[in-house]
């Protein structure tokens, strides 16, 4: 029977071990290691440069053997105590009530009696809209924009004195 | 594995982390010649293999700082190799024509590839150069996974142990991989054997 066996397939495939590239070609890859290491370094972002030899510092000094030391731990426990203290230290911000408006007293007289008073000093506003909102609604024609109307009269115009 | 060689990797490696690029250098120059063989054997492109060692050899070189010598630098920098090359083969579409006529034509002149074929009375009879191209085509044949596994064990002549390290698989499953793979590349050579000319 004249069939390849394996120990025959063996020995064929050991065979591609002599396909080589061409001439020469071991002693330039090493220098085109370094011209494309090279040119990749000058493609990288400045952060990226940073982050390397951040992690260059690292195991330069081998940090992560330091977690299991107890120095490492103390440490870590205080920097940790510190930073909740200043957290819960913190002044809380300034919260603003809302207080109840003042209310100015009116004068004793303000109908039947001359004053020197301002009107805008004495006078006592209505919160009260003059209209109510079934009023405005029957206004308003649909289409139209809204047109809003100021309640009060402005002080220039008003008369302080009355006869 | 070689002590020796294991205890000059060692070396090589620590003095790599301690920032002595030039001991990454003489890595380098090292363990390019056996890498070539693997992806070579695995891409069957020159082109392909060059680009892929390189990107291979800068791979490892970043992460050499973090190697902490569970295995060998042999077995870690073989199996950056070969999942990298794996990666790669998914990627492309399976060029077909590529190397398979790339068998050397040296190689028919070599002493040792002449003594290696004297005895094989197959081989004998056929033409060299043309049994070396079907054999590159039953490779190519074979899925990525089998290639890599003939290509560590009948080419680069590992043993089961160092290439089950190196693939993260059982030694079974290399073992019969390589069982599979042998059979395919056997009935394909034998449709050769019977059909010379085809």
């Amino acid at each position: 029977m004249d069939e390849f066996n394996d120990n025959e397939i063996s020995k064929l495939l050991r065979l591609k071990r002599y396909e080589q590239p061409a001439p020469g070609y071991f002693d330039n890859f090493l220098h085109e290691f370094h011209r494309r290491q090279r040119n990749e370094l000058l493609k990288q972002p400045l952060w990226r440069i940073c982050v390397d030899r951040a992690r260059d510092f690292v195991f330069h000094f081998n940090l992560s053997t330091l977690t299991s030391s107890p120095v490492a731990v103390t440490a870590v426990v205080i920097c940790a105590a510190i930073l909740s203290l200043r957290i819960y230290q913190t002044p809380q911000p300034a919260t603003v009530a809302l207080k109840d408006r003042p209310v100015l007293a009116a004068p004793a007289s303000t109908d039947d009696e001359w004053t020197l008073a301002s009107p805008v000093a004495t006078r006592v506003f209505s919160t009260r809209s003059l209209r109510n909102m079934t009023e405005s609604a029957q206004t308003h024609r649909t289409g139209t924009p809204p047109r809003y109307v100021l309640d009060s009269v402005p002080v220039s115009y008003e008369t302080t004195f009355k006869f | 594995m070689d002590e020796a060689r294991k205890d000059e990797d060692q070396r090589l490696v620590a003095r790599t982390q301690e920032g002595d690029a030039g001991a990454f250098d003489d890595l380098v120059v090292k363990y390019t010649p056996r890498l070539y063989g693997l992806v070579y054997n695995m891409t069957s492109n020159h082109e392909d293999t060059n680009d892929l060692l390189q990107d291979i050899f800068a791979k490892a070189y970043k992460a050499i700082r973090g190697f902490r010598g569970k295995s060998s630098f042999y077995t870690w920098i073989h199996s950056i190799a070969v999942n990298m090359t794996l990666n790669f083969l998914k990627k492309r579409s399976r060029r077909y024509s590529l190397s398979l006529d790339d068998v050397d034509a040296s190689i028919q002149n070599d002493k040792e590839f002449i003594e290696a074929t004297a005895s094989s009375s197959p081989v004998r009879e056929a033409d060299l150069s043309e049994l070396q191209k079907r054999l590159n085509e039953a490779m190519m044949k074979l899925s990525d996974e089998h290639r890599a596994v003939v290509t560590m064990f009948h080419i680069q002549g590992m043993p089961h142990a160092e290439i089950s390290k190196i693939l993260n698989v059982s030694e079974g499953t290399v073992r019969s991989r390589l069982f599979y793979a042998n059979r395919q590349l056997q009935n394909y050579l034998d449709e050769f054997r019977k059909n010379p000319v085809t």
